[in-house]
C-alpha cells in the first residue's frame, strides 16, 4: 500500500475536529442535549420563584406600575396596609372600647353556664327521682297515645265535626275502638322499674282510659306531677342560698348587657360612615384615573364631575366618639353592685358540692371568679386609658396576625385575622399524626429490613407502600364514617375513663384527623425509613454479631444509631407531608376556630380546631379578590410555605449532622 | 497453564494418615484447638470446600493462603458460624471441633461461640462510636455493667493491640478519627476484649498501607502470647513473616498444610511449589 501514510492522515486529522452538525446546523450535539437539562432545571427554579412572587404580591405586598409598565411590589394596598386601616377604623369609630367591656361579658356568660349545670346537678340529688318517675309516665302517656293515634284521629273528627254532628251512638262507638286499641297498647309499654307492681297498675289503669278530648292529665300522672314539683320545692329550699346566688348572678349583668348594646349601636354606626367614607373615596380615585385616560374632553369632564360630586368628607371621630366615652361612667357606677354580687356568688357556692359533676365545675367557677374580677377592674383601668386617636403602626397589623387570637371574618362587628387558632390546630395535628406515625412507620421498617423473610418483604412493602394511592379524600370519608364513630364509642366505655379528654365530645377532633395523617405519613416514613436502616454497611451488622451479639443486640445497638440521620429525616419529611395536607383535616378536624383549651393537657387532642391548610381551602373561593380577607389567606399561604420550607431545611440539616463519616 | 495434577491427593493433617506427601510433620499429634473433620461447605447448590481436614494448634499463628476464590476465606468463617449470615450457606458434611465440640450441633449457642472464637475482618470496621465504646462492645451485649470492668478490660484490649499509648488520652472520642491502621487494630482490640480462645483475621492488612501493615503483622506475632491465630492472606510475604504453620488451599480443597518454612521452602506438593514461586495460573 504505497500511499498509505498520506491517505491515512488525512481520515485522521479530521477524526479530530469536532462533528460539526446537528440537524444542518454548526452546533455541538452534546451542547444541544446539554442545553435542554439545563433549561429543564432552570423552568422548576423559575416556577418556584414565580410562585412565591405570587405569593407576596397578592399577601403583603401590591404591585404598582412604575414608569408606566415596571411592576413594582409596594406595600401600599397588601395586607399589612389595608388590614391597619381596618383595626384603624375598629379603633377609631370605638369597637375596641365597646370590646373592653364585652370582654367581662363574655367570662360572665361561661361561668354562669358551668355555675347553671353546677346548680342543675345538685339539684338532682333530691328531685332526680320524683321527676324521672313523672317523666317517665309521661313517655308512657306520650307511646300509647301515639300507638293508638289511628283511632284516636278518627274519634276526634267526628268530635269536632259540626253541621250535622255525629250522631252520639256512633261517637260511642268510636270511643270504644279507641279504648279496645287504648287497653292493646297499654299492654304492650313495658313501665321501667321505677315504680313498684302496684303504681304500675295505677298508671296502667290511668293509661287505659285515655280519651282524645281528655284535657287533663290522667290523676296518678298528676299525683307524679305534684310530687316531682314539691321535690323541686324542697331541692330548691335546700339549696335556696345557692340557687338565689346563681340567679343573681345572672340578672346582674343584664345592665351591663343593656350599656355595651347602647355603646356598641354608636360605634356600629360611626363604623358604617367610615366605611362608605373609605369606599367614596376609592371611587374617586378610580373616576380621576378614568379621566386620565379619557378619550374626549367631555368624556373627562363628565368624569371629573362625578369624581366632585362624590362626598368624601372626613368623618368626625372625636366628635362622634364622645357620646361613647361617656358611657364609660354609666358602667362604671354598674360596677361595684356587680362585683357584690360575683363575690355573694363565691360565697354562696356550696363548699362541699354533693356530685362529682359539681365539684369539678365549682372548682373551675372557684379559679375563674377571681380572674373575672381582675378582668372587671382591668376593664376600667383599660377604658379610662384608652385613646381613640392612638396610631396602629404597620407592625401592629403584622403583629395582629401572627399573634393574634382571633380568625373571625365575615362578621358583624369586626373581622379578625389572626392565625395563632389555625397555627395551632395545625401544629396539635401534625404532632398527633406524627406521634402515632414514628413508631408504627420505624417499627415496621426495621423488621421489614431487619427480620422479615424475603418473601414476608414482597409482600409487605407493596401493601404499604399502597396506603399512599388512597385518594386523601377518600380517607376524610373513612375519618368521618368510621374513626369518628369509633372514637366516640370506645370514649364511652366506662372503664376507659381515666383517659384524659374522655368521653369525647365531637366525633370530627384533632386526634381524628391525626390518625388519618399519620395513616397518609406512614408509607412516606417506612420508605424512607427502611432505605436509611437498608444503607447502613453490612460490615456494622458482621461485625457485632462476630462479637457474639443476637439479632435484636445487634440491631438496637449497632443498625438503628448508624441509621439515625436517615430515620430522622424520614420523621421530618414526614411531617412536611403532614403538614401540608388539606382534605383530610378539612373534612376531619372539626373546623372550629378557636385556640384549643389546653387545660385538658393530652385531651386537648379530642377537641375539634381548624387549621392553615384547611381554611384556605374553605375559604379562598368564597372571598372577592383583593379583598383584605383574601390578602390575608395569602399571608396564611406564605406562612405554610415558611413552614415546609423550615422543615425541608431542618431535614438537610438533621441528615448533614448525624451522617455517618466516611471511612 | 501448568497442568494439574492427574488426580488431586486428598490432603489431610491427620498424623495417623499414611501418605508422607501430606504428612505434615508440625502438626501436634494431640488435637488442635480446631479440628476440621472432612468438611463439605455449600452456598446453595455451589460446593466451596470439600472434605477438609485440618488441625490448627493452639498459641500459634496459622496462615490459610491460596489463590482467590479458593475457599480459605469460606473456611475460616466456618469457624464462628459467621456463614450463617448468608442464605443458603451451610455444611453438608463434616465437623467443625472447637474446644472438644462440634459447633455445628444443633444445640450450640452461636452467641457464646463467637465470644470465644474473635474476628477481624479485611476491611476495618469499627461502629460509629467512641474508640471506648468500640472495644467494650461485646461486654456490654453480654450485660456486662460494672465500668471499673469495663475500664480495665478496654485498656487490656488496646494494651494487647498496642493502641493503649495512641489513644488512652482520647477514649471518648469517635473511632472514626482515627487512621486506617489504628482502625484496624482497635478492630482487633475489640474483638479481643472479650479473651476469646481464637482469634479469626480475614485478610486484616489488605486495606492498609505497607507502614500500618507492619504495625498490624508485629502485633499478629504477639498476640499468639494469649490466642491462637488464623489468618487468611493473599500475601506470601506476610505468612512467610507471621505464619508459624501455613495451609495451602487450592479450588475449595486443602492441598498441603505445615510448617511455614517447610511450606516455603520444600513444599511436598507440586501446586503449593507452583503457587508459591508464582508460576501458578
Amino acid at each position: 500500500m504505497p500511499n498509505e501514510p498520506k491517505a491515512s492522515s488525512d481520515p485522521g486529522a479530521s477524526d479530530l475536529i469536532k462533528p460539526p452538525r446537528f440537524m444542518g446546523l454548526r452546533i455541538d450535539r452534546q451542547q444541544v442535549i446539554r442545553a435542554f437539562f439545563s433549561v429543564s432545571a432552570a423552568v422548576t427554579i423559575v416556577t418556584l420563584f414565580l410562585i412565591m412572587w405570587t405569593l407576596v404580591t397578592e399577601g403583603p405586598f401590591r404591585l404598582q406600575k412604575k414608569l408606566g409598565f415596571l411592576p413594582v411590589p409596594t406595600l401600599k394596598g397588601g395586607f399589612l396596609d389595608t388590614y391597619r386601616w381596618e383595626l384603624g377604623v375598629y379603633r377609631k369609630a370605638g369597637l375596641e372600647f365597646c370590646d373592653h367591656v364585652k370582654k367581662p361579658l363574655t367570662e360572665h356568660e361561661t361561668i354562669f353556664s358551668r355555675l347553671k349545670r353546677a346548680v342543675g346537678a345538685e339539684l338532682n340529688t333530691v328531685s332526680k327521682v320524683s321527676r324521672d318517675r313523672r317523666d317517665a309516665a309521661i313517655l308512657a302517656k306520650t307511646h300509647v297515645e301515639e300507638r293508638a293515634a289511628l283511632q284516636r284521629e278518627a274519634l276526634q273528627e267526628a268530635l269536632d265535626k259540626t253541621g250535622p254532628a255525629t250522631p252520639p251512638e256512633k261517637i260511642e262507638e268510636l270511643r270504644k275502638a279507641v279504648r279496645e286499641a287504648t287497653a292493646r297498647k297499654v299492654a304492650a309499654e313495658v313501665l321501667p322499674p321505677l315504680f313498684t307492681d302496684a303504681e304500675k297498675q295505677k298508671l296502667q289503669e290511668d293509661l287505659r282510659g285515655l280519651q282524645p278530648d281528655q284535657e287533663d292529665f290522667p290523676p296518678f300522672i298528676q299525683e307524679l306531677m305534684a310530687e316531682s314539683a314539691k321535690q323541686d320545692g324542697l331541692a330548691r329550699e335546700k339549696f335556696a342560698a345557692f340557687v338565689t346566688a346563681v340567679d343573681e348572678f345572672e340578672v346582674a349583668a343584664d345592665p351591663i348587657i343593656e350599656v355595651h348594646d347602647a355603646m356598641k349601636e354608636l360605634a356600629l354606626a360611626t363604623k358604617e360612615l367610615a366605611v362608605q367614607q373609605h369606599m367614596s373615596e376609592d371611587a374617586v380615585a378610580q373616576l380621576l384615573a378614568a379621566a386620565a385616560i379619557a378619550k374626549t374632553p367631555e368624556e373627562k369632564a363628565a368624569f371629573e364631575k362625578d369624581a366632585a360630586q362624590t362626598d368624601t368628607t372626613a368623618i368626625d371621630f372625636k366628635g362622634r366618639i364622645e357620646p361613647l366615652l361617656a358611657k364609660r361612667a354609666d358602667y362604671e357606677k354598674l360596677i361595684p353592685a356587680y362585683l357584690a354580687t360575683v363575690k355573694k356568688v363565691m360565697a354562696d357556692m356550696p363548699s362541699k358540692p354533693l356530685t362529682g359533676e359539681a365539684r369539678t365545675l365549682l372548682a373551675k367557677a372557684r379559679k375563674d371568679l377571681p380572674e373575672h374580677i381582675k378582668t372587671v377592674e382591668a376593664s376600667l383601668h383599660h377604658m379610662s386609658g384608652w385613646k381613640w386617636d392612638k396610631p396602629i403602626p404597620l407592625m401592629q397589623s403584622l403583629s395582629a396576625f401572627l399573634f393574634g387570637g382571633d380568625w373571625i371574618t365575615n362578621s358583624s362587628w369586626q373581622d379578625f385575622y389572626g392565625m395563632v387558632p389555625l397555627l395551632t390546630g395545625s401544629l396539635v395535628i401534625s404532632l398527633t399524626a406524627l406521634l402515632i406515625a414514628l413508631p408504627f412507620s420505624i417499627a415496621a421498617a426495621i423488621y421489614v429490613n431487619q427480620f422479615a423473610t424475603l418473601r414476608e418483604q414482597e409482600i409487605i412493602k407493596p401493601l404499604i407502600e399502597f396506603i399512599q394511592a388512597i385518594p386523601s379524600v377518600v380517607l376524610g370519608f373513612i375519618g368521618i364514617s368510621v374513626v369518628g364513630d369509633l372514637i366516640k364509642s370506645t370514649s364511652d366505655v366506662a372503664w376507659l375513663q381515666w383517659i384524659p379528654g374522655f368521653p369525647v365530645a365531637e366525633r370530627l377532633n384533632m386526634f381524628n384527623a391525626g390518625c388519618l395523617l399519620a395513616l397518609m405519613a406512614i408509607p412516606t416514613m417506612f420508605s424512607l425509613a427502611e432505605d436509611a436502616i437498608n444503607n447502613v454497611p453490612r460490615a456494622f451488622s458482621e461485625a457485632s454479631e462476630a462479637l457474639g451479639a443476637t439479632k435484636i443486640q445487634t440491631v438496637f445497638k449497632v443498625i438503628v444509631p448508624a441509621a439515625t440521620s436517615g430515620i430522622l429525616a424520614a420523621m421530618l419529611l414526614g411531617l412536611g407531608r403532614i403538614i401540608g395536607e388539606t382534605m383530610v383535616v378539612l373534612l376531619v378536624a372539626g373546623n372550629r376556630i378557636a385556640i384549643p383549651d389546653f387545660s385538658d393537657g393530652i385531651g386537648t387532642v379530642f377537641q375539634p380546631a381548624h387549621t392553615l391548610t384547611g381554611i384556605i381551602a374553605q375559604e379562598l373561593g368564597e372571598v372577592s379578590r383583593g379583598s383584605p380577607h383574601w390578602q390575608a389567606l395569602f399571608m396564611v399561604g406564605i406562612v405554610l410555605f415558611a413552614i415546609s420550607l423550615f422543615i425541608n431545611w431542618a431535614s438537610r440539616l438533621v441528615v448533614r449532622k448525624f451522617q455517618l463519616p466516611k471511612i | 497453564m501448568v497442568a494439574a495434577p492427574p488426580a488431586p491427593k486428598k490432603p489431610v493433617s491427620k498424623p495417623a494418615h499414611h501418605e508422607p506427601s501430606a504428612v505434615t510433620p508440625a502438626t501436634p499429634t494431640a488435637e488442635g484447638v480446631i479440628s476440621v473433620r472432612g468438611l463439605d461447605f455449600h452456598y446453595g447448590t455451589k460446593q466451596a470446600l470439600f472434605d477438609v481436614n485440618l488441625e490448627i494448634p493452639a498459641r500459634k499463628v496459622t496462615a490459610l493462603i491460596g489463590p482467590s476464590g479458593c475457599g480459605k476465606s469460606t473456611l475460616l468463617r466456618c469457624f464462628n458460624r459467621i456463614n450463617d449470615r448468608i442464605a443458603g450457606a451451610h455444611i453438608s458434611k463434616g465437623q467443625v471441633v472447637i474446644k472438644g465440640k462440634n459447633i455445628y450441633d444443633d444445640d450450640v449457642d452461636t452467641t457464646q461461640l463467637r465470644r470465644q472464637v474473635g474476628m477481624v475482618f479485611q476491611k476495618y470496621n469499627p461502629f460509629p462510636k467512641s474508640i471506648y465504646e468500640n472495644v467494650v462492645y461485646a461486654l456490654r451485649i453480654a450485660g456486662v455493667k460494672k465500668k471499673p470492668v469495663l475500664d480495665e478490660a478496654c485498656e487490656h484490649a488496646l494494651k494487647v493491640a498496642a493502641l493503649w499509648d495512641e489513644t488512652k488520652d482520647r477514649l471518648k472520642a469517635n473511632a472514626f478519627g482515627l487512621s486506617g491502621g489504628q482502625m484496624q487494630r482497635l478492630c482487633i482490640a475489640r474483638a479481643v476484649a472479650v479473651r476469646p480462645d481464637v482469634l479469626l483475621m480475614d485478610e486484616p492488612c489488605s486495606a492498609l498501607d505497607p507502614i500500618a501493615t507492619l504495625k498490624v503483622e508485629e502485633l499478629i506475632t504477639q498476640l499468639t502470647k494469649e490466642f491462637t491465630v488464623v489468618i487468611v492472606t493473599h500475601n506470601m510475604q506476610q505468612a512467610r513473616r507471621v505464619a508459624d504453620l501455613t495451609a495451602f488451599m487450592f479450588m475449595g480443597q486443602l492441598i498441603e498444610f505445615a510448617d511455614t518454612t517447610t511450606i516455603f521452602g520444600a513444599p511436598q506438593q507440586k501446586k503449593t511449589e507452583e503457587y508459591i514461586r508464582g508460576i501458578f495460573s
